[in-house]
């Protein structure tokens, strides 16, 4: 019989907690489901819930999109993107093309897509055509990409990859002088597919609880147990609340597919800086697919800006979990997801938007909640 | 983006098959789960139109609950907006 979400609030009131504990999640869907569900009012006022970097679209790199929205313009080409994609803003004067929907608007071929296997089929329908498949993502979405590139592409379809790992940033944080968390929420999909293993790294090398969680409120609850257990407890591990999916080892065939076809490198992260080995790149084998080798490089430095987020968006801040969402000052104010300034507020990933929907429509009055 | 929708195998040709979620049916690549025998009447998860997991049919009403959980949640937050 399945532990119910009452039982396991139950069960979280009655820890002993003396101190405050950070648990940060690095996942979009799950603090969609935290969000929704209203966990955090539910919960004791010592367990802080930390969006962390768990929203591939929001630290796509600036002149990646500037990149994408150039090639949109170009008349002989359809570009597609996963539909979160096409409002992020990039920082160009107010008169020009500032993100795909505006390529769109003037006239761009620009289509969202929710599954590579659509950028396939756009491209064999119109072979007169370029189609570029901009793809950002985490290893969840970057594994079907890969999928795709190893069954074999039509000639005029190639791939401008923004992917990337989501582990990496974890490490960076940690490796830093003030992480800012005292435990972990692994994301369950992505251990779906690259296996539970790569966060062992969280216990053994940094001695924090960490539990993988699926999406459902009592999965990210029995999460949060297990981890203010194992703190509480002194006895830390790698806990498992979504056995039914995440399977030792992920998804060997999609980690296979991953191997023939991407390379790890370091990779820039919007607003962050680079983060060594968290990016994917494809092989040289798939140079003739790859849009970065076939296409004139637009990424122009001397661009005011290029790389940043939007001026005065925390987006970036957001992002590493330094502050909660409702803390930046244009939360709420010059920033809605009706004229979203930074892509935090964009994203149906990022943690601004989730804030937004679940019902946060002011900006926090206090200073930063979030110390570290 | 990392949303996984758990999904019923209806008919399977090569590494295409058609998948059904509540009375809904997809094209569904099973690519990525070449290491897998999967038959129609399997349930696997799907994301961005690839099945990433083979599942049980227990597991796949457990992740049907709780989307439609959060849906409802999504619809009474989207209410008092």
């Amino acid at each position: 019989m399945p532990i119910s979400a009452q039982t396991w609030l139950q069960r979280l009131r009655e820890l002993p907690l003396s101190s405050k504990t950070r648990i940060m999640n690095v996942c979009g869907g799950h603090e969609r489901a935290i969000g929704m569900a209203g966990l955090r009012s539910a919960l004791p006022a010592s367990i802080e819930l930390i969006p962390g970097p768990g929203c591939p679209v929001c630290i796509c790199p600036e002149e990646d999109i500037y990149q994408a929205i150039q090639l949109a313009l170009h008349e002989r080409v359809i570009l597609v993107a996963f539909g979160d994609m096409l409002r992020v803003p990039v920082n160009v004067p107010k008169k020009e093309v500032r993100s795909l929907e505006q390529a769109r608007a003037a006239g761009a071929d620009v289509r969202p897509i929710a599954s590579p296997r659509e950028a396939v089929k756009i491209a064999r329908e119109q072979p007169e055509k370029s189609v570029v498949f901009f793809a950002a993502g985490f290893e969840t979405t970057i594994a079907p990409v890969a999928g795709m590139l190893a069954e074999g592409l039509p000639f005029n379809l190639s791939v401008l990859l923004a992917g990337r790992l989501t582990w990496p940033a974890v490490a960076m944080l940690l490796a830093s002088e003030a992480p800012g968390f005292d435990a972990l929420i692994a994301p369950g999909h992505v251990a779906t597919v690259m296996g539970p293993e790569e966060w062992r790294f969280v216990v053994e090398r940094h001695h924090l609880p960490a539990a993988v969680a699926g999406f459902s409120p009592v999965s990210l609850l029995a999460a949060t147990y297990s981890v203010l257990r194992q703190r509480l407890e002194g006895r830390v591990f790698l806990d498992n609340c979504y056995p039914e999916v995440v399977r030792p080892g992920g998804n060997p065939g999609a980690r296979r597919q991953l191997q023939a076809v991407m390379e790890i490198v370091d990779a820039n992260w919007r607003g962050v800086g680079i983060i060594p080995q968290s990016g994917f790149a494809l092989k040289a084998e798939f140079a003739a697919h790859d849009a970065r080798r076939l296409w004139p490089d637009y990424n122009d430095t001397a661009r005011k800006r290029a790389g940043q987020m939007p001026p005065g968006c925390d987006c970036a801040r957001v992002v590493l979990g330094k502050i909660y969402p409702n803390e930046c000052v244009l939360y709420g104010y010059a920033c809605t997801p009706r004229t979203p300034v930074g892509p935090c507020m964009v994203s149906d990933e990022g943690a601004c938007r989730i804030w937004w929907s679940s019902g946060v429509r002011e900006a926090a009055r206090t200073q930063p909640v979030v110390s570290s | 983006m990392c949303l996984g929708i758990a999904m019923q195998v209806v008919a399977v040709d090569g590494y295409n098959a058609r998948c059904e979620a509540k009375g809904v049916q997809r094209e569904v690549s099973l690519f990525l789960l070449q290491e897998e025998l999967v038959q129609p009447g399997d349930h696997v998860l799907v994301h961005v139109g690839y099945a990433i997991q083979k599942i049980t049919a227990q597991e796949a009403r457990s992740t049907w609950e709780a989307l439609d959980e959060l849906l409802a949640l999504e619809d009474a937050q989207a209410a008092r907006a």
